[in-house]
């Protein structure tokens, strides 16, 4: 049996070509393989990270962007821990279909799950959305901004790290406030810490943290 | 042999320290004084038993002389052997080079023999290909003239397979001979004829296609290999059958709707046409493989289908068009996205997760009803394993044609990527796909539509212990899920497993949980309750009490629901699992795996239903439990605790306190036993025993006893865990361990009996490890007023 401490669903989504597949196996595989197919319905990789000692499965979810597979993919929002909605800063529509996803999200997955922006493709130099555009798009819809090169590697190892961790401390102020609440409420502020160090993860990390609520 | 020479050593290191004992006479005399007669004969007597010993170690010796003998013996016939051992392999050594020598040599010869004749065959061959030459270059001409085709390509395909460098070179060779113009000439007026008999050839199929005549369009498919142009005969081929194909499937198409009103299966018109379209695809490829291969060989499959590919696709669409017009496909479509949108909207605040409706909600007139888009889930899902099918089918045709090239491993690779590009591409697969979301969009609506009706419809039969959704909500789910496996999709079906298991935590948990949210009405023992329920029912002008004992059954019942549902869902997941995996004997890994955690989704509604359980649970006991039992054992304190034999005789002998609280406990059981499902009774049993302890620790530390006292008390406490034990097949023992002990310090004879009992580190005994702290120990202790306070501060623990 494997070892691991937790297990994470992770599922991305946006448009077909914005590179959902190579930021997946980019780092699940370490590759950058272009000229891929599209996606068809759902792809799933596995990749355990350790944060802070700590084993984290991440189940990866890839799915397909084009709309006949609409209807697969909605079926795999509910059980996400988290969403990594995607867009191509180098494709203006990519952007533009944003609230249409947010839309969706909004309809299937929990309301507890946590968002992610990612613009990818920062190696190309045709770039039509500023950074700053994004950055304020995701604090709008409260969401965590990345940008990403699939192709570079840059940021890719970043995007799903700080996940898993802020996940795993998701999931340990929920462990510590049941406990609480089923005890006396001293044990209160053990939660309440453990999530105030939590809300800097992403900050911390000189990444644009998407409003202040995370719970 | 070994040891026997070490023995044989030592033996002799013995006898050589015996000599040199016997010779040192003076060691031997020693101290003796051997002036007297008394000494000389004590050295004498020394001297014939050092006589003896040696004469014995002599006979030892010699006995062994025999077998030293034969050792020797051994040991010289075996050296003869192992010389000529040696000589032997000598001579071996000299043969085996000697031997490979010859082979060498041998093998040299029959080299230069095997190149010897292969140059002599190649020789021929050229002679042949040179003879050959004059006799095609003669033939194909007259051939042409006397339309005969055939002779005329074969001749051509005789001088394709020669090789045209080596017809230069021979050309080149005989230079000077006058055969050298006559070799050329004969190339060059081969080539021509190659180039006019295609022209003809073509020309032919071309015209035989327009005059639809068969047996010619096959008889020029025929020549195309021959004089070299494989690729454009497959083209050419595939596009005339494609052509008949597409006149033959308009008919069908148009004819669809009439034929299946005939035959009662206007519900499958599409899925019964679909399948005859594909049918027909697959017969193509099926009656043509046999003379593809022989005339153009392995590999050429390949070509024929990608023609037959863009027919097959542009079929389907028509069909699917017409499909979607029949069905009102995309007006269906709409309407459900228009219903989960109002729907979603009014139900948010009620629902943490997406989409889900009440019953009511949405409230749009055009409302679809499920049953009426059953029949085309159902026709939908064979459209779609009809496709699957096809691919199979053709993949497996293809596959097998290319494995049979001879090709390498890497380009049969190539060609295989290429093939499934080319399926993945294709217009066929991308309706399939839109089918596909129609189809799982249509489930889903089907089945949370379908769940909710039966939610609504909800009945319970009496002396039932759960009610009719449960049965049928599961029934709907199963239905969906084992629909789903007949659409062949992988993605679909773990796409409809998502969708129920959605549907399960969703609509059908919230059902459950909503009469149990309201917590079990206990009617008349709550004054505060029963107060209300006057109040109110004096305000409505009616009588209420029935109300109550619906609201009751029906809380049971879903108490019931949500623990049986557990079970259910198990069974789901289960027997989802073997059916699908039994449709699905060749799954790849990534499918699997898709597969196995969809299933895990599923399987997890099973702890959501748990959660369920407990609550309804834990609210039975707020409301039906806890008031009454405590108000029950309160009577506790009313009792006298300290008593003289005459008032412990009078007390046995009328209604003790356990008595009576096992008579209030057990009407209280009887009330759920009947009703409740087993697993939910025993678990009321065991919260009911908690309960029960709880609450008489805390009276009884309110009290204080005599010795007669305890005695009563430890005895009531054993008959009420008899008689809780008795009521349920879980254990409740444990349950019980705190209570016993306590009662047990508490009919302590004597304070010293207390070491008796009290032993922490004691596991071997049958008594439970002590539960009580050391300070409530003494607590209780002092309980007893006969038990002296210097006393129980002096006891160790």
């Amino acid at each position: 049996m494997e070892d691991y401490k937790f297990l994470f669903k992770v599922v991305l989504v946006g448009n077909a070509g914005v590179g959902k597949t190579c930021l997946v196996r980019r780092f699940t595989q370490g590759l950058f393989p272009p000229g891929q197919g599209a996606t068809i319905g759902v792809d799933f990789m596995i990749k355990t990270v350790e944060v802070e000692g700590e084993k984290i499965k991440l189940q990866i979810w890839d799915t397909a962007g084009q709309e006949r597979f609409r209807s697969i993919t909605q079926s795999y929002y509910r059980s996400a821990h988290a969403l990594i909605l995607v867009y191509d800063i180098s494709c203006q529509p990519t952007f533009d279909c944003l609230p249409d996803w947010l839309r969706e999200i909004q309809e299937y997955a929990s309301s507890k799950v946590l968002k992610i922006l990612v613009g990818n493709k920062t190696d190309r130099d045709d770039r039509e959305i500023p950074t700053q555009i994004g950055e304020e798009f995701a604090k709008q819809h409260d969401m965590y901004f990345l940008e990403t090169s699939a192709k570079e590697a840059e940021n890719v190892e970043r995007l799903f790290y700080e996940i898993a961790a802020e996940l795993r401390d998701q999931a340990r102020s929920k462990d510590a406030s049941v406990s609480s609440q089923q005890r006396t409420n001293h044990s209160d502020s053990i939660g309440l810490s453990s999530l105030s160090a939590k809300a800097n993860y992403f900050s911390q990390n000189n990444c644009c943290t998407g409003g202040a609520s995370s719970n | 042999m070994e040891q026997t020479h070490v023995d044989s050593v030592t033996q002799n290191q013995q006898n050589k320290n015996n000599i040199s004992k016997m010779i040192n006479l003076s060691d031997i005399i020693g101290d003796v004084d051997i002036s007297t007669i008394c000494g000389i004969e004590e050295v004498l007597e020394i001297l014939s038993s050092n006589e003896e010993e040696i004469n014995r170690n002599l006979d030892v010796i010699l006995s062994k002389q025999c077998d030293l003998d034969t050792k020797v013996s051994n040991l010289s016939r075996a050296l003869t052997n192992v010389l000529k051992a040696d000589t032997d392999s000598k001579k071996l050594l000299n043969q085996i080079s000697h031997t490979s020598d010859l082979a060498d040599s041998v093998s040299a010869k029959v080299r230069r023999l095997d190149q010897a004749r292969s140059r002599a065959s190649e020789c021929q061959k050229r002679v042949h290909d040179l003879i050959d030459l004059q006799l095609c270059s003669q033939g194909v001409n007259t051939a042409i003239k006397e339309d005969d085709y055939e002779k005329g390509a074969g001749y051509v395909s005789r001088f394709l397979s020669m090789d045209k460098k080596m017809l230069q070179r021979t050309a080149d060779e005989v230079q000077g001979n006058e055969d050298i113009s006559s070799v050329a000439s004969a190339v060059k007026n081969l080539e021509e004829g190659t180039v006019k008999l295609s022209e003809l050839v073509n020309f032919k199929f071309d015209e035989a296609v327009k005059k639809d005549d068969l047996a010619s369009v096959e008889r020029f498919f025929k020549i195309f290999p021959l004089l070299g142009d494989h690729s454009n005969g497959i083209k050419k081929f595939s596009s005339y059958i494609s052509s008949k194909l597409s006149t033959k499937s308009q008919k069908e198409l148009r004819n669809s709707l009439e034929l299946a009103k005939a035959d009662k299966r206007t519900h499958l018109a599409f899925a019964d046409t679909m399948t005859t379209l594909l049918e027909n695809f697959a017969k193509v490829i099926e009656v043509n493989q046999p003379i593809v291969e022989a005339c153009y060989g392995n590999g050429y499959l390949f070509q024929m289908l990608e023609v037959l590919q863009k027919e097959c696709d542009l079929e389907v669409k028509n069909l699917i068009l017409e499909f979607n017009k029949i069905r009102r496909i995309n007006h269906r479509v709409n309407q459900i996205n228009d219903y989960i949108k109002t729907g979603g909207s009014s139900t948010s605040s009620v629902q943490t997760l997406g989409h889900y409706r009440t019953s009511s909600g949405g409230g749009s007139v055009d409302k679809l009803n499920p049953k009426d888009i059953d029949a085309i889930i159902g026709e939908i899902t064979i459209m779609h394993s009809r496709v699957e099918l096809y691919f199979k089918f053709m993949r497996r045709r293809i596959t097998n044609d290319l494995e049979n090239c001879n090709l390498t491993e890497k380009e049969t690779e190539k060609h295989l990527t290429k093939l499934e590009n080319m399926f993945n591409e294709c217009m066929l697969n991308r309706s399939m796909q839109e089918m596909l979301s129609t189809y799982l969009l249509f489930e889903r609506y089907f089945m949370e539509e379908s769940a909710l009706k039966a939610i609504q419809l909800d009945a319970y039969d009496p002396g039932q212990l759960s009610s009719s959704m449960i049965d049928d909500v599961f029934f709907i789910i199963r239905k969906s899920i084992r629909r789903s496996i007949t659409t062949q999709s992988m993605n679909g079906i773990c796409a409809v497993i998502n969708n129920a298991a959605s549907c399960l935590e969703g609509d059908f948990v919230t059902a459950l949980k909503g009469p149990l949210k309201q917590g079990y009405p206990s009617g008349y023992i709550d004054l505060a309750q029963a107060y209300n329920a006057i109040q109110s029912s004096i305000q409505q002008g009616k009588i209420q009490t029935n109300d109550i004992e619906q609201a009751r059954n029906n809380f049971i019942v879903q108490l019931n629901n949500a623990d049986m549902s557990t079970e259910y869902t198990e069974t789901l997941w289960t027997s989802m699992e073997s059916e699908i995996r039994a449709h699905f004997n060749q799954m790849s890994k990534l499918e699997n795996n898709i597969l196995e955690s969809c299933l895990t989704e599923l399987k997890s509604v099973k702890d959501s239903l748990k959660a369920v359980t407990d609550f309804g649970l834990q609210q039975l006991k707020s409301s039906a439990i806890k008031p009454r039992l405590n108000q029950w054992i309160d009577q506790f304190l009313t009792y006298n605790h300290h008593l003289t034999e005459e008032e412990l005789a009078s007390y046995e002998a009328g209604e003790t306190f356990v008595q009576f609280l096992i008579v209030q406990i057990d009407s209280l059981l009887n009330q759920f036993k009947k009703s409740l499902s087993s697993r939910n009774y025993d678990a009321l049993v065991s919260i009911l025993a908690a309960e029960i302890t709880t609450r008489m620790e805390r009276v009884i530390k309110k009290s204080t006893f005599n010795r007669l006292g305890g005695l009563i008390l430890d005895q009531e406490v054993r008959a009420l865990g008899t008689y809780l034990t008795s009521a349920t097949s879980w254990s409740i023992r444990d349950k019980m361990t705190r209570l016993t002990q306590i009662v047990t310090l508490l009919n302590l004879e004597k304070l010293s009996e207390f070491s008796e009992y009290f032993n922490p580190n004691d596991n071997q005994s049958d008594m439970p490890a002590w539960r009580i702290t050391p300070s409530e120990i003494k607590q209780i202790l002092t309980l007893r007023t006969d038990f002296r306070m210097e006393d129980i501060k002096r006891i160790k623990m």
